[in-house]
């Protein structure tokens, strides 16, 4: 099980690791979104917000209204953030909930291949 | 060794895999193969024949993707295949600026099958430049510009077809598109009505939506919408690309409504899953506009010799075994099948319907068609879900799909459901702690 803190940290992390890579931002530049992400063992949620392409903010709670919803225990969200594990493996095996659009799910799946392509 | 010997002749199937995903991520799309990998479809396809595909290592897959409907005859069709041996041994694609005969044999054979006065055919290599044909000839044929198209819709992606596609995810990145598309609700008549001004020129559809979830238009709405146009002298254009040459239990789609368009689009399974062509067939009247204007719809590559007679090939063989009435009655037996899965699983699967053997199955959320493309493919059937709806999967299969493949498959469907219900349990488990803090 992960804290709230972990989870924010690795929020934080992949936030700087997305935001640096001028590739990713040129490949996202038309991508504005709000992201809610819940842990479904505790409980906590966090708000990731895009604007063109760039993560402008997280904040814990879920704030505004949602484009996407992703839902997982608590790990697979911090491993997720960290670069761990497949989010799209996980998602198809039922493992990870997104509601929201196919397009949105490919966008966030291709920032995962930019930032690690060998997970 | 000539290049096309050291290619056969490769067969070790991890060499194989490890070529084709490495020139795959370095020079021909990484992201596409992601997505494979990912969905668990990086098959590598090897041997193909009847309903199946074998992957490279022989690991044998029924087929229920078929491109669409481009394998309507079978997968490698041996009679087709025989023909297309035999073209070469005489022909090459002959020059599109002659007069070819077996160009010539085709657009007779299609005046003779397609409904109502349908008569002329102008060829091309696939079905959104087939649509681009049509679109042309109504605009040229009508004098007028507004192409009223329906939401949902798929007619491909290039220049004219584009903009008749009913969906943003196509057409957002390639802005300003050519003008004059209008979208309207499917299956509305009114909608329709509402829609059509003086600048109408066609009303464009799908009569079974393909990518817009399986979704077949009603018969008395084709009925209406043909009054409609005659009414407004206003052309009516079937894209049959997906739905013709059997696929819906009738040789054409058009035909379970007694309605003939102006204008029918066909592709896919006119090409035998071997050689490209496509098509647009129209009546004599649309057909004064070439009087005036022969040489402003051209193709270099449409309608070639080898194509045509591939299509000949093709359509004998569908109406030589009657693919069409078994498609009619391989249908009914999945659409059985999948009602009594419906009933099994009403958590999960909301609708089955179709026609023919173009079929699709509605699930609860839009995560759970991709996740049964997953598991579908660990029991043996490739499957994929429609783009403008992931809830949505599609089964198309070949026409030539036997009993005992239509059941392997319905137990196919089975085990995925038994699969993602059990998935579905085990993430509610792990949601039963504190609740969400929101």
């Amino acid at each position: 099980m992960a804290t709230s803190d972990e989870i924010m940290e690795a929020l934080e992390d992949f936030k700087q690791q997305c935001n640096n890579n001028k590739r990713l931002r040129r490949m996202q530049r038309d991508w504005s979104k709000v992201l809610h992400f819940k842990a479904t063992d505790t409980g906590d949620a966090f708000t990731m917000t895009v604007v063109e392409g760039e993560i402008t903010k997280n904040e814990t709670g879920t704030q505004g209204t949602p484009d996407v919803i992703i839902e997982a225990d608590s790990e697979t969200l911090c491993d997720m953030f960290w670069g761990d594990i497949n989010p799209t493996q996980k998602y198809l095996k039922g493992e990870i909930k997104v509601k929201g659009s196919q397009e949105d799910i490919m966008r966030i799946d291709a920032i995962t291949a930019i930032i690690w392509p060998e997970v | 060794m000539s290049v096309i010997d050291e290619i056969l002749a490769e067969k070790d199937p991890e060499k194989i895999r490890q070529q084709t995903e490495h020139y795959y991520r370095e020079h021909v799309n990484p992201f596409a193969l992601r997505m494979f990998k990912n969905a668990s479809l990086d098959i590598i396809e090897g041997k193909r024949e009847g309903a199946c595909v074998w992957d490279v290592s022989g690991q044998k897959y029924i087929d229920c993707v078929t491109g669409a409907g481009i394998f309507n005859v079978g997968r490698h069709n041996k009679d087709v295949v025989e023909a297309l041996k035999k073209a070469l041994d005489h022909y090459d694609m002959g020059g599109w600026i002659s007069i070819l005969r077996e160009r010539a044999l085709l657009a007779k054979k299609l005046a003779d099958i397609t409904p109502g006065n349908l008569k002329y055919s102008l060829f091309c290599c696939g079905g959104g430049e087939a649509i681009e044909v049509a679109v042309k000839l109504a605009r040229g044929h009508t004098g007028k510009t507004e192409i009223i198209c329906m939401e949902n819709g798929y007619h491909g992606v290039t220049g004219f077809a584009l903009p008749a596609t009913g969906r943003d995810v196509y057409k957002k990145p390639f802005e300003p598109l050519a003008p004059g598309y209008t979208h309207v609700r499917f299956n509305d008549i009114q909608a329709v009505k509402d829609a059509i001004n003086d600048d109408t020129a066609a009303v464009l559809l799908e009569p079974v939506q393909g990518e817009g979830g399986i979704r077949p238009a009603d018969d008395q709405y084709l009925r209406q919408l043909r009054k409609l146009c005659d009414e407004k002298e206003i052309l009516l254009i079937f894209d049959e690309v997906q739905t013709g040459f059997g696929r819906t239990g009738k040789m054409f789609c058009a035909e379970h409504s007694g309605v003939a368009p102006d204008i029918m689009v066909l592709a896919k399974s006119l090409s035998g899953g071997l050689y490209p062509i496509s098509c647009a067939v129209f009546t004599e009247e649309i057909s004064d506009f070439l009087m005036t204007h022969p040489f402003v719809i051209i193709n270099s590559f449409g309608g070639t010799s080898l194509a045509c007679l591939v299509a000949l090939a093709a359509i004998e063989f569908i109406e030589k075994e009657g693919l069409p009435e078994r498609a009619r009655i391989m249908g009914e037996r999945f659409m059985a099948g999948l009602h009594s899965l419906k009933a099994e699983y009403p958590e999960i699967v909301t609708d089955v319907r179709g026609k023919g053997l173009m079929l699709g199955i509605e699930f609860a959320e839009e995560s759970i068609g991709p996740r049964m493309v997953y598991q579908l493919r660990k029991n043996g059937v490739i499957t994929i879900y429609t783009f403008n709806n992931p809830k949505i999967i599609r089964i198309m299969p070949t026409l030539v799909i036997k009993e005992e493949e239509v059941d392997f498959v319905l137990e196919a469907i089975n085990r995925s459901l038994k699969e993602v219900r059990a998935q579905e349990e085990r993430f509610g488990q792990k949601g039963k702690g504190e609740g969400l803090k929101v």
